[in-house]
C-alpha cells in the first residue's frame, strides 16, 4: 500500500517537473515575443525617425521655396 | 480566426522564426537598457505550494508555513516603512485659525480632520502593525529559546529572516525617530479632532493617546523589542546565532544584491546592541567565542555608513556605541577615527573595478558571438554549467559595483563638506548642498560616472543574452539537482540503510521524494542502494532525464534545508548526524549547499539582474527635505562687523524640492558637459538613467504620484538644460575646428614660434555618438535626440550668420572681408556638421539671414551700397600707386557717419572662441584701413551680378544727379569768372611771365573760395564712382576667368597638350578629347537626358562661352551712361567761329579743367594740405573722364596752361617766386599730373575705343581738305565739322 502511495506521489512529482517546464516553455516563449517586441520597437523608431527627418527637410525646403516663389504674397 | 486550432508546436516556431527577422537599429547603444515592454515572470509562491510536498519532513513543513507567515509581515513592514519614509508634511499647508473668535474655525477644524483622516488612519495601521509585529517576533523568539528546541537546529533562511525583521525594526524605528512631520500632522489632527469631540468613545480617546505617545517617544520600537527580549531567557544565544549566521553570510558573499549585502551589516550592529543589557555582556559572550567581534570589527571598519532607507543613512557602529557595555578596546578598528573607511574612496576600488569589467565584458562578447553565430538546441551539461556560472558572475560584479557607488554615495552623505574642506563650497551652502553637490571633487565624478556607465552598459548586455542565460542556467541547475539527488545521494543513503542510522535514511528518502525526477516517472526498481547493498560490478545504470527547468521556491527550500539538517554541527547537546556521515559525502552535500544558495537569484534572472543594478536611492531625498522642511537659511551679507543682531536669518521657501543643482543625476551629467571631457563624453545618457530608476521605484515600490512628479519635473528641466548646453557645446566645437582648419597654417606657426597663445585644434570629442542618437528612453518616452539638437543648431547656425552680417552692418566698407572670412567659417562649420544633422542648405540659411529670401536685394547689398554712398565715395582718397583708396585724414566734407553698435554675441557665434576670434580680428585688422582689390574682389563674390548692377544703376543716379546739379552750377558760375579768351604767351616772356600771365588770367578762379573745397570733393565722389565701377570690373572679370577655367573641361575646352617632334598635335588632342568625355555636359545630357534637359544643358553653355568670346564689359556701359549725363550745351560751348576749333577761347570745359588743373598744380604751404590728400586721384579721373567723354582730350593736351608753363619751363629752366608762387615746384606738380592724366587718359580710351575700333581709325585720321577761297566758302560751310560733332554723329 505504502509503496503505491509512494509511486503514486513521485508520479505526481514528476508530473509536477513537466507541468512546470511546459509553463517555462510558455514563459521563455512570451519572454522571446517581448524582446522581439522592443527590438522591432526601437527599430522602427529609429526608421521612423529618420523618414521624419526627411519629411522635415522636405518640409523646410518647400517652406523656403514658397517664400522665394511668393515676393511677399502667400500662396493661399 | 477563432476555430483556427495552433499546436504547441507551431506557436513555439512561430516564436523562433521571430529571431529571423532583421530589425536594424542604426544606432550606437550608448545608454542603458532601452525597452518599452518589460515581461518578468514570477514564481514565487511563497510556501503556497508547501502541502505538496508531502514526502518532506513534516516539521520543514511546518517551519515553511512560518516562514511564509513572516514574509508577509516583512512585506507589510517595507509598506510601513514607504509610508514614512515619503511621508510629506500636511499642517504647513493647513489653516490655523488665529484665534478663538475667528468665525470660520469649526469649518477650518472640520476639514482638517476630514483631511488628515486618513493619514491618521495609516498611523494607526503602523502602530498595530509594530506591536504585531513584535509580538509575532518575540514568541518566535521564545519559541526557538524554549531550552528543548534550542538543543534542535535552526536553519540558515530561518535565521535569515530573523535578522530581516531585526533589521525592519531598526529601519522603522529609525523613520519614525526622523519623521517630525508625522508628529506634527498628528498633533494638529489631534487638536481639531478634540475641538470637533470626534473621538468621543473612551476606547478611541485611549487609542488616541497610546498613538500620540508612540509617535512622540523616541525609539519606542526598538525599545519595546529589547524590553520584550529580555524577558525571554536565552534570547541571546539565538540572536548570536543569527549575528553569527549574517556575519558568516558576509564574508563568504552569500548574498546577491547591494540591499542584502548592507541588511546583514545592520543587522549585526542592531542585533548586538539588542544582546547586551543587564542580563547580556556581548564582550563576555565574545570570550566564550559565541561571538566573534574582531571580525565584526573589521567589517564596520570597512563599511562605516550603509544606507538605511532611502537617503537616510546609518553607522552601525553607532548602535556598538550606545550599548551599555561598550568597550572601545574591543572595537580596535571601528572606534579609532584615524584612517578613513575604503567606502569613501572611490578611487581605490577603480583600478580593480576597471579590470573586472574589462575582463568580463570580453569573456561576454566571446560568448555572445558564439551564441549568435552556432545554432544549439541546447549545450552539453558543461557548457550550461559554465553559462550559468558566467551570468551569475556578472550579477555579483554587477552588484558589487552598485555596492561600491551607493556605499560611497551613503558615506558622503553622512560626511558633509564645509567651506573649510572644499574652498569652492560657500559658507552658506545648504545642507543638502554640503552632501551631495560640494561633497565630491572632479575626479570623484568622472569615477562616478565611470562605474555608473559600467553598471548600465553590461546590464545592457546582459538583459540581451537574458533568454539564453536563463535556458542555461535551468537546464543546468536542472541537471545538478538531479544528478545530485539521483546520483550523488545514492552512496550515502545505501550506507544509512545498511548501518540502520533511519534519521539520515528518512532524510535522504524525504529530500529524494521530494524533488528527484525520475526517468520513468518512478524509482527504478530493483536499485541495490535502497537495500543497503554494493552495485553489481557491471554497475547499476540510473539514466537521469534533463529537462529546461529549476525546483520551484518551495521545493528549492526543503531540499536545501534537509540537507543542512544533515550536514549542521551544531544542534544543542545531541550528536549532530554529520558525525554518520562519511566526510567525502559531507564535502559533497556541503558543496550542493553552498552552490545551491543562489539558485533562487538566479532562475529570477531578470528580477536579480534589476535588482542588482538599482541606484535609484541616489535621487531620492525625503530625509534631508523632512531636516530643511523648505528652510534657506541665510547668513548675514552686509559687509560690516557681524554682531549677535545678525543671527542668521531663515527664510521660509515655499519650495518642496531641492533645485536641480544639488540633485545628483544632475551633478553627474553636468559635469561631463562642462568638462566637455571626450573620453566622458559617450557617457553622458547614463547618468540620466538615473532618473528612470527613481520614477521606476517611485512608480514600483513607493507607490506615490507625487514622487513620480517630482521626478518627471525635474527631468523636463534636466533634459533641456541638457539639450540646450549639448548643442551649444557641439556648435561651438564644429565652429572652433572650422576655424582652425580655415586659419593660416603659416600664422598659426608664427604664433607658436612668437610664444603667443593660439590653441591647437580643438580635441575630437565623441559628439558623432550623441547626434546618432535617434531614440533615448527617459521615463517611458523616446526622445529623437538628434532632432532637438539639429533643431537647435539649425538656429544658432542661423544666428550665426545673421551675427556676421550684423557685425558687417555696424562697421564700414573694408569689414567686407572680415564678412567673407566669417561667412567661410559658418559654410565649412555646416558642412562639417550636415555629415550628422540635417540642417537646412546653407544657402537657404544665408539668404534667409541676409534678408534675401522675399527682397530682390540682401542687407549686405543695400550695406555696401550705403557705404558707398555715405562714406566710401566722400571720404575716400585713391592712390594708383597702392591702386588702393584710403580715408582722407584731411577735410571732412560730409558730416560722420552713424552705424549701429556692434551686437553683443559670444564667441561661438563668430569665430569659436576667444582665442581664434582674436586671432583672425588681428589678421582682418590688416584690412581694415584701405579699399583695395581684396576688397573688391570680396564684394564681387558676397554682390555677385545682380548686386553689382544694382549697386552701379543707382551710383550711376548718384553721378547723374552730381553732373546736372552741383557740378553743373559750379561750372556756370566759373565759366563766367573765366577769361572769354586766354592766349598760350610766347617762349619769349619765359616761363615766369608765362606763369604770371595765367595767375592774372585766372585770378578769379583762384580766388573762387568754393573750388578747392566744394567743387573739388564733387569731382572726387564723380572720381571715386568711376574708380570703383572700372576697380570692381576687374575684380569681376578675375572672378569670371576662374568659373571659365573651372568650367573648361566640362565644355570640352583642353589645354594644348605639349607634343615632342613627331607627335601630332591634332590627335593628342583627340585623345584627350576622348579621354575626358565622360566630363563633357552637353552631349552627354544630350545623350542620356530629355530634350528639355539637352535644352538647358545648351544654352548653359552658351551662357558660360559667350561671357568670354564677345568680352562684354561693363565699365564701357557704365562710361557711355555718364557721357549720356553731359548733354548741357555748358560743357561744349557755342561752336568754334573759324569752324575748326577753338583755340584761345575759354568755352569749353577743357578750359575750365585747365583753369582748375592751375590752381591745384599751385605748391601749397607745409601746413596745408595737398589735393592728393585731400581727395585723391578720383578729382583726376573725373576731369579727364569728363574731358574724354566730351571729345576734349586733344584740344586739353595741347592747350593746357600747366602744360605750357612746363613746355616753357623745361626750355628756360628759370626759378623763380612769382606772386608767392614757387616756380620749380609747381612745374613740377604739373609734370607729375600730367603723366597721371595721360594714364587715366589711356586707360579710358582703351575701353572706350575697345568696341568700335573701325570708328576710330577713321575719326583719328581726319583729312582736313585744303583751304578754300572765301568765295566759295558758303556753299561749303557744312561740310566743317568739330571732331565731336562728327562723333555725335557717328553714335547716332
Amino acid at each position: 500500500m505504502a509503496a503505491v502511495h509512494r509511486e503514486a506521489i513521485q508520479k505526481q512529482i514528476q508530473q509536477d517537473w513537466a507541468n512546470r517546464e511546459y509553463i517555462e516553455v510558455i514563459t521563455g516563449s512570451i519572454k522571446k515575443i517581448t524582446d522581439f517586441l522592443n527590438s522591432f520597437d526601437m527599430s522602427c523608431r529609429s526608421r521612423i525617425a529618420v523618414l521624419n527627418e526627411k519629411l522635415t527637410i522636405l518640409e523646410r525646403r518647400i517652406e523656403y521655396l514658397e517664400a522665394c516663389v511668393t515676393k511677399g504674397e502667400t500662396l493661399t | 480566426m477563432a476555430t483556427d486550432k495552433v499546436t504547441l508546436g507551431d506557436a513555439l516556431s512561430n516564436v523562433d522564426v521571430l529571431d529571423e527577422f532583421t530589425l536594424p537599429d542604426e544606432q550606437p547603444c550608448i545608454e542603458a537598457q532601452p525597452c518599452s515592454v518589460v515581461y518578468q515572470a514570477n514564481f514565487d509562491t511563497n510556501f503556497e505550494d508547501r502541502n505538496g510536498f508531502v514526502t518532506g519532513i513534516a516539521k520543514y513543513i511546518e517551519e515553511a508555513t512560518v516562514h511564509a507567515s513572516l514574509n508577509e509581515l516583512l512585506e507589510e513592514g517595507l509598506k510601513h516603512a514607504v509610508m514614512l519614509y515619503t511621508w510629506r508634511c500636511c499642517s504647513r499647508a493647513i489653516p490655523q485659525p488665529k484665534s478663538n473668535e475667528q468665525p470660520n474655525r469649526v469649518e477650518i477644524y472640520e476639514k482638517t480632520v476630514e483631511v488628515l483622516a486618513p493619514e491618521v488612519n495609516k498611523l494607526l495601521n503602523f502602530m498595530y502593525f509594530q506591536r504585531k509585529a513584535i509580538e509575532r517576533f518575540s514568541g518566535e523568539v521564545k519559541r526557538l529559546c524554549h531550552h528543548e528546541k534550542r538543543k534542535d537546529f535552526v536553519s540558515e533562511a530561518y535565521l535569515l529572516t530573523l535578522g530581516k525583521f531585526i533589521n525592519m525594526f531598526a529601519v522603522l524605528d529609525e523613520l519614525k525617530n526622523m519623521k517630525s512631520s508625522v508628529k506634527n500632522d498628528y498633533s494638529t489632527y489631534r487638536r481639531a479632532a478634540q475641538f470637533l469631540k470626534v473621538m468621543s468613545d473612551s476606547q478611541t480617546l485611549q487609542e488616541s493617546q497610546n498613538l500620540s505617545m508612540f509617535l512622540a517617544t523616541q525609539n519606542k520600537i526598538r525599545d519595546t523589542v529589547k524590553e520584550n527580549l529580555e524577558k525571554i531567557p536565552g534570547y541571546e544565544e539565538l540572536l548570536a546565532d543569527v549575528v553569527n549566521i549574517c556575519v558568516h553570510m558576509f564574508e563568504t558573499k552569500m548574498y546577491l544584491t547591494p540591499n542584502e549585502k548592507h541588511m546583514l551589516v545592520k543587522v549585526m550592529g542592531f542585533g548586538l546592541f539588542l544582546m547586551d543589557s543587564e542580563l547580556c555582556n556581548i564582550n563576555k559572550l565574545d570570550q566564550k567565542k559565541k561571538l566573534k567581534l574582531d571580525r565584526i570589527d573589521r567589517i564596520f571598519k570597512n563599511l562605516e555608513v550603509v544606507p538605511l532607507f532611502g537617503d537616510m543613512q546609518i553607522a552601525p557602529f553607532n548602535y556598538i556605541k550606545r550599548s551599555k557595555h561598550f568597550d572601545a578596546s574591543k572595537w580596535p578598528l571601528s572606534s579609532s577615527s584615524n584612517n578613513i573607511s575604503p567606502q569613501a574612496d572611490l578611487m581605490v576600488h577603480l583600478p580593480q573595478i576597471r579590470e573586472d569589467h574589462v575582463k568580463y565584458i570580453s569573456e561576454l562578447a566571446r560568448y555572445s558571438n558564439e551564441v549568435t553565430t552556432t545554432y544549439k538546441e541546447c549545450g552539453s551539461d558543461a557548457e550550461n554549467r559554465e553559462t550559468a556560472e558566467l551570468a551569475l558572475r556578472g550579477l555579483q560584479l554587477l552588484s558589487q559595483w552598485t555596492s561600491v557607488v551607493t556605499e560611497l554615495y551613503s558615506w558622503k552623505l553622512l560626511h558633509p563638506t564645509d567651506h573649510h574642506m572644499n574652498k569652492e563650497c560657500p559658507q552658506e551652502a545648504e545642507e543638502y548642498e554640503r552632501a551631495t553637490r560640494y561633497n565630491y571633487t572632479d575626479e570623484e565624478k568622472f569615477a562616478l560616472i565611470e562605474v555608473i556607465a559600467m553598471i548600465k552598459g553590461l546590464q545592457v548586455l546582459m538583459a540581451r543574452m537574458e533568454t539564453v542565460f536563463i535556458d542555461a542556467i535551468r537546464r543546468n541547475i536542472y541537471a545538478e539537482l538531479q544528478d545530485f539527488v539521483q546520483l550523488a545521494l545514492r552512496e550515502p543513503l545505501r550506507k544509512a540503510i545498511k548501518n540502520k542510522k533511519d534519521l539520515i535514511r528518512s532524510i535522504i528518502v524525504s529530500v529524494r521524494e521530494t524533488c528527484a525526477d525520475w526517468h520513468f516517472g518512478v524509482e527504478p526498481l530493483g536499485d541495490p542502494a535502497l537495500k543497503g547493498k554494493k552495485d553489481p560490478d557491471n554497475g547499476f545504470g540510473i539514466k537521469v532525464p534533463r529537462r529546461n527547468v529549476g525546483p520551484s521556491s518551495t521545493q528549492l527550500y526543503m531540499v536545501r534545508t534537509m540537507l543542512e539538517s544533515l550536514i549542521a554541527d551544531k544542534s544543542g547537546g545531541k550528536r549532530t548526524l554529520r558525525k554518520d556521515i562519511d566526510g567525502q559525502y559531507l564535502v559533497q552535500i556541503d558543496q550542493f549547499h553552498k552552490t545551491s544558495f543562489y539558485w533562487s537569484y538566479l532562475l529570477n534572472f531578470s528580477e536579480s539582474l534589476q535588482d542588482c543594478c538599482d541606484l535609484s536611492q541616489l535621487w531620492y531625498r525625503e530625509f534631508y527635505l523632512e531636516m530643511t522642511m523648505g528652510r534657506k537659511i541665510q547668513k548675514c551679507q552686509v559687509r560690516h562687523q557681524h554682531n549677535e543682531e545678525c543671527s542668521d536669518l531663515i527664510t521660509m521657501e515655499k519650495r518642496i524640492q531641492f533645485p536641480i543643482e544639488m540633485s545628483m543625476p544632475w551633478i553627474l551629467t553636468d559635469h561631463i558637459l562642462r568638462s566637455k571631457e571626450p573620453s566622458m563624453m559617450e557617457y553622458v545618457l547614463y547618468p540620466l538613467d538615473l532618473y528612470n530608476d527613481s520614477a521606476l521605484y517611485a512608480l514600483t515600490i513607493f507607490r506615490k504620484q507625487f514622487l513620480y512628479d517630482e521626478v518627471e519635473a525635474e527631468v523636463n528641466l534636466c533634459f533641456d538644460q541638457f539639450v540646450y548646453k549639448l548643442s551649444e557645446q557641439i556648435f561651438a566645437h564644429y565652429k572652433q575646428l572650422a576655424a582652425s582648419i580655415l586659419l593660416d597654417k603659416r600664422f598659426r606657426v608664427e604664433c607658436v614660434a612668437l610664444g603667443a597663445y593660439l590653441l591647437p585644434y580643438p580635441r575630437a570629442n565623441r559628439y558623432e555618438t550623441l547626434l546618432k542618437q535617434r531614440h533615448v528612453q527617459l521615463l517611458g518616452r523616446s526622445i529623437d535626440l538628434n532632432k532637438l539638437i539639429t533643431q537647435r543648431i539649425n538656429a544658432d547656425m542661423q544666428k550665426s550668420l545673421d551675427l556676421a552680417i550684423s557685425k558687417f552692418e555696424s562697421g564700414d566698407i573694408t569689414g567686407v572681408v572680415e564678412l567673407e572670412g566669417l561667412l567661410q567659417v559658418n559654410r565649412l562649420t555646416h558642412k562639417l556638421l550636415s555629415k550628422w544633422l540635417a540642417l537646412d542648405e546653407y544657402d537657404a540659411m544665408f539668404r534667409e539671414a541676409n534678408h534675401n529670401v522675399l527682397a530682390p536685394y540682401g542687407r549686405i547689398t543695400l550695406h555696401v551700397f550705403w557705404e558707398l554712398n555715405y562714406d566710401f565715395l566722400p571720404n575716400y582718397c585713391y592712390n594708383a600707386a597702392t591702386n588702393r583708396f584710403v580715408k582722407c585724414r584731411g577735410l571732412q566734407f560730409v558730416q560722420a557717419v552713424h552705424r549701429d553698435k556692434p551686437p553683443q554675441m559670444s564667441h561661438h557665434y563668430l569665430w569659436g572662441s576667444k582665442q581664434l576670434n582674436l586671432a583672425y580680428s588681428t589678421q582682418y585688422g590688416q584690412y581694415s584701413g584701405f579699399v583695395g582689390p581684396q576688397h573688391f574682389r570680396t564684394m564681387c563674390k558676397l554682390l555677385g551680378y545682380q548686386g553689382i548692377a544694382v549697386v552701379m544703376e543707382e551710383l550711376l543716379k548718384i553721378v547723374k544727379s552730381l553732373i546736372q546739379g552741383s557740378l553743373h552750377q559750379f561750372t556756370k558760375t566759373l565759366m563766367e569768372a573765366m577769361p572769354k579768351v586766354c592766349k598760350l604767351p610766347r617762349y619769349d616772356y619765359g616761363s615766369p611771365g608765362v606763369l604770371g600771365y595765367y595767375h592774372a588770367q585766372l585770378n578769379d578762379i583762384v580766388q573762387y573760395p568754393d573750388a578747392k573745397t566744394e567743387l573739388f570733393h564733387n569731382f572726387r565722389e564723380f572720381g571715386n564712382t568711376i574708380l570703383f565701377c572700372l576697380l570692381m570690373e576687374q575684380a569681376l572679370s578675375q572672378e569670371e576667368v576662374c568659373d571659365l577655367l573651372h568650367a573648361a573641361p566640362f565644355q570640352n575646352i583642353l589645354p594644348r597638350p605639349y607634343c615632342k617632334e613627331g607627335e601630332k598635335p591634332e590627335t593628342k588632342q583627340k585623345r584627350l578629347e576622348a579621354k575626358y568625355a565622360a566630363l563633357q555636359i552637353v552631349p552627354n545630357v544630350d545623350n542620356l537626358g530629355t530634350a528639355k534637359q539637352a535644352m538647358i544643358a545648351r544654352e548653359g553653355d552658351l551662357l558660360t562661352r559667350e561671357r568670354l568670346c564677345c568680352g562684354l564689359s561693363i565699365f564701357e556701359v557704365v562710361l557711355s551712361r555718364l557721357r549720356s549725363f553731359l548733354d548741357d550745351p555748358i560743357w561744349v560751348g557755342p561752336p568754334p567761329v573759324n569752324g575748326v576749333m577753338n583755340v584761345d577761347e575759354c568755352t569749353e570745359f577743357h578750359r575750365l579743367w585747365s583753369a582748375l588743373q592751375f590752381v591745384y598744380c599751385i605748391p601749397v604751404g607745409e601746413t596745408e594740405f595737398t589735393v592728393e590728400e585731400l581727395f585723391g586721384e578720383g578729382l583726376h579721373w573725373a576731369g579727364c573722364a569728363m574731358i574724354v567723354l566730351l571729345g576734349q582730350q586733344r584740344r586739353f593736351e595741347a592747350l593746357d596752361f600747366c602744360y605750357h608753363i612746363l613746355r616753357v619751363q623745361r626750355v628756360d629752366g628759370k626759378d623763380e617766386n612769382v606772386k608767392g608762387i614757387h616756380l620749380k615746384r609747381m612745374v613740377d606738380r604739373i609734370r607729375r599730373f600730367q603723366v597721371l592724366n595721360s594714364q587715366i587718359f589711356a586707360v579710358l580710351n582703351k575701353y572706350l575705343k575697345s568696341g568700335d575700333s573701325d570708328a576710330t581709325s577713321v575719326e583719328h585720321v581726319r583729312c582736313f581738305p585744303p583751304p578754300i577761297h572765301p568765295s566759295l566758302a558758303h556753299a561749303q560751310q557744312q561740310h566743317y565739322h568739330t571732331p565731336e560733332y562728327l562723333r555725335q554723329m557717328n553714335h547716332q
